[in-house]
């Protein structure tokens, strides 16, 4: 297992140049650059233009920018820095990460504990009138995009007189000191949120594990588990759940990369310290190592996600072996 | 001339009172009065005032980079030599307490208003304005200093300490609108100078001061309020700063408020939200979203919505392209009698009517109509709309539809169809843009429309890749400030690119310059070394008719300023924007 997973660390590394190469050529062949938002201040002139360009580094070409872009990475873990702020992109993103971390391990917990449970219950009554409702309202929040959602419980809680209308915290607990009324301030907001982008991953989910479900209780150990006189509640949990999961540790792994680019309109819509807004913001002012090193850091969230369900796979099927 | 405002000498008797009361102390603070006619009254001290901005700052360094929203937290925290005056717009003295000019116009000398003090205690002086000027303005690396303003013909603006309360400039030649350059913010020395190259720093080194995790205690100012805390992505705290120079008419220390906070929220939906829930207390809004909020404030929620026409601000027009690649559109384009037939075909009225939901006037011609000081009523001049007369004036110039198929065809005998570039992402621009389409249509002018992002508008036209576009420029108090976008070859002047020299500085391309082109130009050039008031006014309004006449490009509407204020504070007066010089918060207070 270790040298599988060495092996598999290896290989990602290829992986990444290529992706990094990629994201390089697509946001250079953006129209525009970074240079455009100062040419609409009369004060700048022709010559802080071409000064600005030269302390940017943008006059040299383009593989030049790459090549010291990657060799900064390799050789001091320097990710570049932002334009736009004139600091360390690193810096930057570590100032966001703690929120989004946050954020998004609290919604995927809560709609794996809602989706789950639900799942199980709806393939086990496929046709009651409880899984009927389920299913419906499943499909409704499929269809029903995340920032809308989020503008609909603002709507909401306004008409109720609420003042807990977006953000994380009402403005005189941003940047308070820890305390019990922070925390139930905290939780005031995060329910927001929690419906709106969990909601959407609650009605995937669910189908997910209705559909694997269905597919596990009819195979020929859980008939042999039930003949042999097990107890209805151990054949389910122990053999046909157990089973049943395990195409959902592969979507576990794959929503890793959500953690950046997964709710950026729902994140702006709620206004969310998260890094969403920021990689949308980075791309829109070509603040290109802003926004490569947030796209590569996507890219390798993805592979380490994969490895990871690998793993997890692993330990949760014996059927699967690296060897 | 020697110029001098009463206001300073009131200001400086004011100091000689104060340093014979207090024996010894230095202070004189400026009184701010004559506001009753704005509905400003004496207020009292406490409480916190929470506005919106639209995005966390990038840089803490006024000068680093240029971004709207640092432009609003500096406006809090520092001040220029002079401001504007709310009601007046004129110039007045600030950090400055009174001036003078030689007479021959070259040469500026300011006295500074005594026992200034930074936020953080250390004396204000003439040291920090020459650092200011000489180390940060005036560098061409600094990504958001003003160096071109302070080069005339080529020649460097010189700042020279006279003592510790005397600044000189010195310019090459006469420059009547020298004395609005001088609402530039002034950095402390003690702080900077380590970023500076007199510190032993790099020329670019100096856009690396105060970035965004710097700590709040380095970023120090003269202005009303100082930096106490800024949490990435969420907010920005500002507090009183106990050494603000400005007293009320009682002589009450301003600001009155002891906070003002700033909610970073992107969203302008995000933002009238967090305002209906009482979470701002101030936000400006659009035309759009005036009558929603002018409802409830009518149903009695607790806040007024106030709109204001605007001096500041950018009304949108519409060029053509001189030099468009097609030639014959190129031909019709510089042809005045084709820019005055469409004018005819461009309804004014709809668009303010339910573009802008009623709250835009007729624009003027490069001066805001409520500039009293510069404005030229052109009203007539824009013609009223009528696709008839319109129609038979293209029938006048031979652009006739000539094979009947409802497109009007040029002489060459090609359509007369082209594209309109404007910005998707803006609240107005595409359906202004739409409504041109339609009326053009209608009199046989096929436009097709070009939608790119608004950032995109300014490069796209000094691209010269367009042939009609809708964009706006900013209107500002004197014509001087923009005489880039105005002065045919300068540099904002693309919809006649050929025109433009080339080198930057050089001279433009006269002698591709149509008649009236060649005399605006030459306004341009004598206006800005008069120093006679009155001769200035007279070239300017020339310039404006001139503008009437030919529309070198076609001015649409002049928007309203639009804000929403909860009830809670007393003495707003609208805040226009991010200007140097124009700061009313300090006299907000809580009631």
């Amino acid at each position: 297992m270790l040298t599988y997973a060495l092996r598999r660390i290896l290989g990602m590394l290829p992986t990444l140049l290529l992706i990094s190469v990629v994201c390089f050529v697509v946001i250079r062949l953006q129209p525009g650059s970074f240079i455009d938002q100062y040419l609409e201040d009369p004060r700048v002139t022709r010559e802080t233009v071409e000064s600005i360009t030269r302390q940017l580094g943008l006059d040299q070409p383009a593989y030049v920018q790459y090549l010291t872009w990657i060799k900064g990475i390799v050789t001091e873990g320097d990710f570049g820095f932002s334009f736009v702020n004139g600091r360390p992109v690193s810096s930057l993103i570590w100032e966001r990460l703690g929120w989004t971390v946050f954020l998004a391990l609290l919604t995927l917990l809560v709609s794996w504990a809602i989706a789950i449970p639900l799942g199980i219950y709806t393939a086990l009554n496929r046709y009651g009138p409880g899984a009927t409702v389920l299913n419906f309202f499943g499909y409704v929040s499929l269809a029903t995009p995340d920032f809308l959602v989020a503008l609909l419980l603002i709507a909401l809680v306004l008409n109720f007189g609420g003042t807990n209308v977006g953000g994380l915290f009402s403005p005189q607990f941003i940047d308070a000191p820890w305390s019990l009324a922070k925390f139930l301030d905290l939780l005031n907001h995060l329910w927001i949120p929690m419906i709106a982008i969990g909601l959407e991953g609650v009605a995937g989910l669910m189908r997910q594990m209705r559909a694997s479900m269905l597919d596990v209780i009819n195979q020929d150990y859980v008939r042999t588990a039930r003949a042999k006189g097990l107890a209805g509640g151990r054949v389910l949990w122990r053999h046909a759940v157990r089973n049943a999961v395990n195409p959902l540790i592969s979507l576990a792994g794959l929503s890793l990369p959500s953690l950046i680019s997964g709710t950026i309109i729902a994140s702006i819509v709620l206004n969310l310290p998260t890094i969403g807004p920021f990689l949308y913001d980075s791309l829109l002012n070509k603040d290109q190592y802003v926004a490569m090193t947030l796209l590569l850091f996507s890219a390798l969230l993805l592979l380490v996600g994969n490895l990871l369900a690998d793993l997890a796979l692993a330990w949760a099927d014996p059927r699967i072996r690296f060897e | 001339m020697p110029t001098r405002s009463p206001l300073p000498r009131l200001c400086g008797l004011a100091g000689l009172v104060t340093l014979a009361l207090c024996g010894g102390a230095l202070a004189a603070p400026k009184k701010v009065t004559g506001y009753g006619n704005l509905g400003i009254t004496n207020g009292k001290p406490g409480g916190t005032y929470t506005l919106a901005l639209g995005d966390s700052p990038q840089s803490l360094f006024y000068y680093g980079v240029i971004d709207n929203n640092l432009g609003l937290i500096s406006q809090q925290m520092f001040d220029g030599l002079v401001e504007f005056n709310y009601a007046t717009y004129k110039v007045e003295p600030a950090l400055a307490e009174s001036w003078t000019v030689s007479p021959d116009g070259r040469t500026y000398t300011f006295r500074l208003r005594q026992g200034v003090k930074w936020s953080d205690g250390q004396a204000f002086d003439a040291d920090d304005v020459v650092f200011t000027y000489s180390q940060i303005i005036m560098n061409p690396e600094a990504r958001a200093g003003d160096a071109a303003s302070f080069k005339l013909d080529g020649k460097q603006v010189e700042v020279r300490k006279v003592n510790a309360n005397t600044v000189r400039f010195v310019l090459p030649r006469p420059s009547p609108a020298f004395l609005l350059q001088m609402r530039s913010f002034i950095m402390p020395k003690h702080k900077l100078l380590r970023y500076s190259q007199e510190g032993g720093a790099k020329p670019a080194d100096i856009n690396s001061a105060w970035p965004s995790n710097v700590r709040e205690s380095e970023v120090v100012g003269t202005g009303p309020f100082r930096l106490s805390n800024y949490t990435a992505g969420q907010k920005v705290t500002l507090t009183r700063n106990p050494n603000y120079w400005k007293v009320d008419g009682r002589g009450t220390k301003l600001p009155y408020l002891a906070g003002l906070e700033f909610l970073i929220i992107r969203d302008p939906q995000a933002q009238v939200a967090q305002f209906l829930a009482g979470n701002l207390d101030q936000l400006n809004i659009t035309g759009a979203q005036f009558p929603d909020l002018k409802q409830r404030e009518v149903a009695g929620a607790p806040f007024k919505v106030f709109r204001s026409t605007a001096l500041f601000g950018s009304p949108p027009f519409v060029a053509y392209n001189f030099d468009a690649k097609n030639a014959a559109l190129a031909k019709v384009f510089s042809d005045v009698r084709f820019r005055r037939a469409m004018q005819q075909a461009v309804n004014r009225e709809r668009i303010i009517d339910t573009v802008y939901n009623g709250l835009a006037s007729l624009p003027g011609h490069g001066v805001a109509p409520i500039n009293k000081e510069w404005y030229t009523n052109t009203t007539r001049q824009l013609g009223s709309f009528n696709l008839a007369a319109a129609g038979e004036a293209l029938d006048a110039m031979g652009i006739r539809d000539t094979n009947r198929d409802g497109i009007r065809n040029l002489p060459g005998g090609g359509n007369l169809e082209f594209d309109l570039t404007y910005g998707t992402d803006s609240s107005v621009y595409p359906a202004i843009a739409t409504i041109l389409q339609s009326d053009f249509a209608r009199i046989g002018v096929k436009v097709n429309l070009r939608g790119i992002l608004s950032s995109r508008l300014l490069s796209t036209g000094q691209s010269g890749d367009w042939e009609m576009i809708l964009h706006a420029f900013g209107d500002q108090p004197d014509p001087e400030l923009r005489k880039p976008i105005w002065q045919p070859g300068g540099a904002l002047y693309y919809w006649h690119r050929s025109l433009q020299p080339a080198q930057d500085g050089g001279r433009p391309n006269l002698t591709r310059m149509a008649p009236w082109e060649r005399e605006i130009y030459n306004i341009f050039e004598d206006a800005a070394v008069t120093t006679s008031a009155s001769r200035r006014k007279a070239l300017y309004t020339r310039w404006q008719l001139l503008f009437a006449q030919n529309l070198p490009v076609t001015p649409i509407a002049k928007p309203e300023n639009i804000g929403a204020v909860s009830n809670k504070f007393g003495n707003y007066i609208y805040n226009l924007g991010v200007i140097p010089g124009y700061n009313p918060v300090p006299l907000i207070y809580q009631k």
